[in-house]
């Protein structure tokens, strides 16, 4: 019986890194430091800001924001590190490779879509990406990941009880996503195009 | 040797059609001292910026500049991030790593040092400045002047040969930014380093500085060594003029040779006015003085009343003036119902007298003013004309508390200690209200009070008519009260500020009225955040006057701003109290408060300690008082203002 | 609590946690996960206390149980059947199982526990600062932001609340409506006061080749015999498995290795291993108490 749990495990680690040197290839400039940490940093903290809404978190929206104005590999990152950094709140565990990978993908897709489409300014398809991405990418992701922490001989009957049981968080986490992008997607892409000038960074 | 030298150095911003900077020369010597001042948007960031390649900003650019006899394009950004170091305003924004320890290393671990070498430098550093402390500290739990004082020493690491530094201050507290100067003076005492610093509080510095240039429309109006630069100012007829340190302003009102020793520190002030002394005599024969009527046997400075006798303040040029008029209206009116040791009397006096010397003031001040004190006296005058007008409204306006506090107690928490312990505080209306005093006593806690945000566990609080430790605050009219936050960036949403008005009111005649009020109608097409500090603040300030607030709370409006700011600030309040606003703002700015204030209270330990009116408060204080007092309180008893002491020293000549 | 494992290099902490938490997800061996799951749970309590006493009965505890009722429901191998529910069996096998992965999930979660209490963001920093130098920076800098950004949102609240615009009160939808736009202050806030932290970035001279990353720990000569120690366990139970003397097979039928001398000081090993930190404390404790003494 294969350990999925590790071999999955290893693969996530594997794509975290790939990521990971090639930003570091770049050499980024000073700049690009900045704008990732400090798009990370909101995604996390954009929690203080509902706080008499606790159930809804805007952290998704901000990530896809950040993969459509910044390109796919700052969407991974932005998102990859929201999550590492997110559990160094909330506290690190078992769970924190599935998060970071999941949210990364997310970014890092809304990058690939998005960064050069026409669809960018329209609300629609971005609203829409937020919302599957929520239920599939993100719930399937980190739902299949403690289905094998709970049960490591996994079957069909267990990872669909597990999605079914995760449906309505996931479906929650979905719209709130698709909510918050339909009102914050627009301004907080032109606040970052405008940033993004005045600190000098050129559109490659 | 000269450090730097600019030759001719123009400079345009991309999009600007007037030049930032114009023809500017300057050399600058090694070991110097050098105090770069000047209004907000003269230019003093820009040049600053230029003498460090890595912060040099885009546009179009004239003119040399060299940095030890190299041109400083052709000095490697290697040398130039260790020969050059650079702190900039905000303390937060410049911070980039969560430690401490971290942030003393980050430039050393750009250069590329070993560990080893790092830990030494960094040691040393920690050790110079104090930090060993709060070494292994994260950020967030240093204070603001902590936060200041690392951005120093992470630079200091990578031991500069000059150190520039673009207004470090602004942003602290006066205790702090003491603390923070006196660290720039002995670096340049003891290890040498060359300093360029760009500042506002000019009394701090100017004492230590080896020269001052001043700047003006992007080119440098003057420069000369600080006991020396006041002449060339009153020569040239400069606005900085009004900048100047108290005891600067008061010698060149009273002395015209050019080529005398200014004196610069309340020290020198005070030995300078030595001369005055033998005329004590003559200065108590003066009938008017309110420390005469004290004597006089009036204990209190509230009226039987309760009213404020802020009316009775001196005419300087400010606000008061069109009280004093008005006080003597009143006290004509009103001179039948007092009785006992009623101060009517000398009130009466006091305003005439008012009356017939500030002309002679105003002619004082206009010999280095210019017109923006011909400015004031005619907003003065207007004002009074106005107050002629409806004194009747205004006087029962004034008898009216607008808030009372009683007894109020508040802490955040319920196992925390008590923030506001029993204050009692009644301001009436169209009243100035300034609440000074140290950090960390609960002047800040006391305002969110008052706004609504904390609600006392004990005690009462009348906020206009209504109990609000009963009914919410919610159940006042909207927007009844409206606070100024000190940070005003926490005030915009939108893209201009035109945009950002336009969330308050619907209607553009409003909009246009504020704006020209606070005087940003140049701005509204702006974004907020490409606008200078100073004019964020009105900015700030337009967007919640837009909620009409009957009680406008203030805290720290004045902080980071220059003379300029601040006189223009005062300006627009008295403009909105004259409509019958009342102002209550929390400051540590002790100048601005005994220039404008009705009634300065001390706050301290939770609660107002005394309060008073400005003379009779500053005067009653020894150490939290203004410059002009310290320099001048053992020759005259009441001067709290430069005014206050020229105009005392011209009467006794 | 004072700690001394903290305090060690985060080299060894790091080899430590590995260790343990990789042998805790391979191994399902019930004395194995017996042994970890004790130790895990002991030193969180010596780390964090009370915290974690709450914490292990009102998070811990539900979810080995889940853990251990999901298995048996849905693995029906095995051949001693207890019962059928719903014409499904339900087998001893499945249900030792269950309780083996009950005991894993609950001892992951305990270890990383501890992990969060020893290993900070700056020993994180520290151990990958050479090999991903511009994330790790990104990564300080965001834990820097994080603090400041939560208090920049407490004053724009405040700051809203005072020009009249409560963000309290309302339904959800107002309340989703003036928190987002709250953050959309926090955002742009943040974004444009951003250019100067890069500016003071440059200013200090990040874009030269040649980078270091300084740090204030150092390897000493109790780090080296912690690794030394810590390697040599770690290979005793990991050859210890792969030459079976340690083994389990639940499926079919619940087979575990015999239990003789040689298994008992393997056992010791891994326990020994797992209780390295106590032992550290332990032996402080012992040291500070004569030192003690002889004063």
């Amino acid at each position: 019986m294969p350990n999925y749990y590790l071999i999955s495990l290893l693969l996530i680690v594997l794509a975290i890194a790939a990521f990971a040197m090639a930003f570091e290839r770049r050499k980024p400039q000073a700049r690009d430091l900045v704008i990732v940490a400090v798009l990370v940093a909101i995604a996390v903290a954009s929690r203080a800001a509902f706080f008499m809404v606790p159930q809804v978190k805007p952290m998704i929206a901000i990530i896809i924001i950040a993969g459509v104005s910044l390109g796919a590999q700052s969407g991974f990152l932005v998102g990859a590190l929201a999550g590492f950094l997110s559990n160094f709140i909330f506290g690190q565990g078992p769970w924190t490779p599935w998060q970071m990978f999941a949210l990364g993908i997310i970014g890092f897709l809304a990058g690939i879509l998005f960064r050069r489409s026409p669809l960018k300014t329209k609300r629609l398809p971005v609203c829409i990406f937020g919302g599957f991405s929520t239920l599939v990418l993100y719930g399937l992701i980190v739902d299949t990941s403690s289905a094998m922490m709970f049960t490591p001989r996994l079957s069909k009957e267990v990872l669909l009880t597990t999605y079914l049981a995760g449906l309505p968080f996931n479906a929650i986490h979905a719209v709130s996503t698709m909510i918050f992008l339909l009102i914050l997607a627009k301004p907080m892409i032109e606040k970052l195009s405008r940033v993004k000038k005045k600190y000098g960074l050129v559109e490659s | 040797m000269a450090l730097f030298a600019i030759e001719n150095l123009t400079f345009t911003y991309p999009g600007s059609i007037t030049p930032a900077l114009v023809g500017i020369n300057l050399d600058v010597n090694d070991g110097e001292f050098l105090v770069l001042c000047g209004q907000s948007g003269c230019g003093k960031s820009t040049l600053l910026r230029h003498l460090k390649g890595a912060l040099t900003p885009h546009g179009a650019r004239n003119g040399s500049i060299s940095f030890k006899n190299v041109p400083l394009d052709e000095v490697s950004f290697r040398a130039q991030t260790s020969a050059i170091g650079y702190v900039l305003q905000n303390p937060e924004n410049q911070i980039v790593t969560d430690k401490v320890w971290h942030e003393l290393a980050f430039g050393l671990e750009s250069l590329g040092y070993e560990n080893a070498i790092i830990r030494l430098r960094v040691a040393e550093m920690a050790s110079f400045f104090g930090i060993q402390d709060w070494y292994h500290k994260s950020v967030y739990e240093l204070s603001g002047g902590q936060k200041q004082l690392l951005n120093l020493a992470s630079v200091m690491t990578l031991q500069p040969d000059v150190l520039i530094l673009d207004e470090p201050t602004s942003q602290l507290d006066p205790i702090a930014a003491a603390d923070f100067l006196a660290t720039i003076h002995k670096i340049n005492n003891e290890i040498g380093t060359t300093i360029i610093l760009s500042e506002h509080r000019l009394e701090e510095v100017l004492p230590g500085a080896s020269r001052v240039i001043v700047m003006n429309q992007g080119q440098i109006a003057c420069e000369g060594s600080p006991a020396h630069i006041g002449h060339e100012l009153k020569r040239t007829d400069d606005p900085m003029l009004y900048a100047m340190p108290t005891p600067m302003r008061t010698y060149l009102a009273l002395e015209d040779n050019v080529e005398s020793v200014c004196p610069v520190t309340v020290r020198d002030g005070r030995d300078y006015l030595q001369k005055y002394q033998p005329a004590v005599s003559v200065e108590s024969a003066i009938p008017v003085q309110p420390a005469t009527s004290m004597k006089a046997g009036i204990p209190q400075t509230t009226t039987s009343t309760g009213e404020p006798i802020s009316t009775l303040k001196h005419g300087i040029c400010d606000a008061s003036d069109c009280h004093d008029v008005y006080a003597e209206h009143e006290s004509l009116n009103r001179g039948d119902i007092h009785d006992g040791y009623d101060c009517s009397d000398s009130r009466d006096i006091y305003a005439e007298h008012d009356r017939s010397d500030s002309r002679d003031i105003y002619a004082e001040h206009d010999r280095f003013g210019g017109n923006d004190s011909r400015d004031i006296s005619e907003h003065a005058e207007r004002g009074s004309s106005d107050d002629m007008h409806n004194g009747h409204d205004r006087r029962q306006s004034h008898d009216s508390p607008i808030v009372t506090l009683k007894n109020i107690w508040f802490r955040y928490e319920k196992n925390a200690s008590d923030i506001l312990r029993g204050l009692h505080l009644t301001v009436y209306r169209g009243e100035m209200y300034c609440i000074v005093g140290g950090n960390g006593t609960g002047k800040t806690t006391a305002l969110g009070v008052l706004s609504g945000l904390y609600r006392p566990y004990r005690g009462k609080a009348q906020m206009l008519g209504v109990d609000i430790t009963k009914s919410k605050i919610a159940s006042l009219p909207q927007g009844s009260i409206a606070v100024l936050p000190q940070d005003p960036q926490t005030l915009f949403t939108r893209n201009t500020i035109k945009e950002d008005l336009m969330d308050m009111t619907k209607s553009k005649e409003r909009i246009d009225d504020i704006a020209e009020l606070t005087e940003i109608t140049d701005l509204l097409e702006m974004h907020p955040y490409d606008v200078s500090g100073g004019e964020q603040q009105r900015a700030a300030l337009a967007k919640v006057l837009l909620t009409e607030p009957k009680l406008l709370l203030m805290d720290e409006p004045t902080k980071g701003m220059d003379s300029f700011f601040k006189r223009k600030l005062a300006e627009i309040l008295r403009n909105l109290r004259a409509n019958g606003m009342t102002v209550i703002l929390v400051s540590h700015d002790l100048e601005f408060c005994a220039m404008y204030a009705d009634r300065c209270a001390l706050f301290f330990d939770g609660s107002i300690v005394t309060e008073n009116v400005p003379r009779e408060f500053f005067s009653g204080n020894s150490f939290y008082t203004t410059a002009a007092n310290r320099m001048s309180r053992h020759i005259f008893e009441d001067a709290i203002t430069v005014e206050d002491v020229i105009e005392k020293c011209q009467t006794i000549i | 609590m004072r700690d001394t494992f903290s305090s060690c290099n985060p080299i060894v902490n790091f080899i430590y946690f590995t260790c343990v938490l990789v042998i805790t997800m391979c191994v399902k061996h019930p004395v194995i996960l017996g042994i970890s799951f004790a130790s895990a749970m002991i030193y969180s309590i010596y780390l964090n206390g009370m915290k974690a006493i709450k914490f292990n009965i009102f998070f811990l505890l539900p979810l080995m149980l889940i853990a251990a009722i999901i298995n048996p429901a849905f693995n029906h191998e095995g051949m001693t059947i207890l019962t059928y529910i719903r014409d499904n069996p339900i087998t001893y096998e499945s249900i030792y199982y269950g309780i083996a992965a009950a005991v894993m999930i609950g001892s992951v979660i305990l270890w990383f526990s501890c992990y969060n209490a020893i290993m900070t963001s700056d020993k994180f920093i520290y151990l990958f600062g050479k090999m991903i130098p511009a994330l790790s920076l990104v990564i300080s800098m965001a834990l820097r932001f994080i603090p400041r950004y939560k208090i920049q949102i407490k004053r724009i609240t405040n700051a809203q609340r005072g020009i009249g615009r409560d963000i309290s009160a309302g339904n959800l939808i107002g309340r989703i409506k003036s928190g987002v736009s709250i953050l959309s202050i926090m955002i742009t806030w943040a974004l444009e006061n951003g250019v100067d932290t890069a500016d003071a970035m440059r200013a200090r001279g990040y874009g030269l080749k040649g980078r270091t990353s300084y740090s204030n720990f150092r390897f000493d000569v109790r780090d080296w015999t912690l690794t030394v120690v810590l390697m040599v366990l770690f290979i005793m139970v990991v050859i210890a498995i792969r030459a079976h003397f340690i083994s389990i097979v639940y499926f079919p039928a619940f087979v575990m290795n015999d239990f003789d001398g040689i298994v008992f000081i393997l056992y010791a090993a891994y326990a020994a291993l797992c209780l390295l930190p106590l032992l550290l404390d332990i032996r402080e404790d012992i040291v500070w108490r004569s030192l003690r003494l002889k004063i």
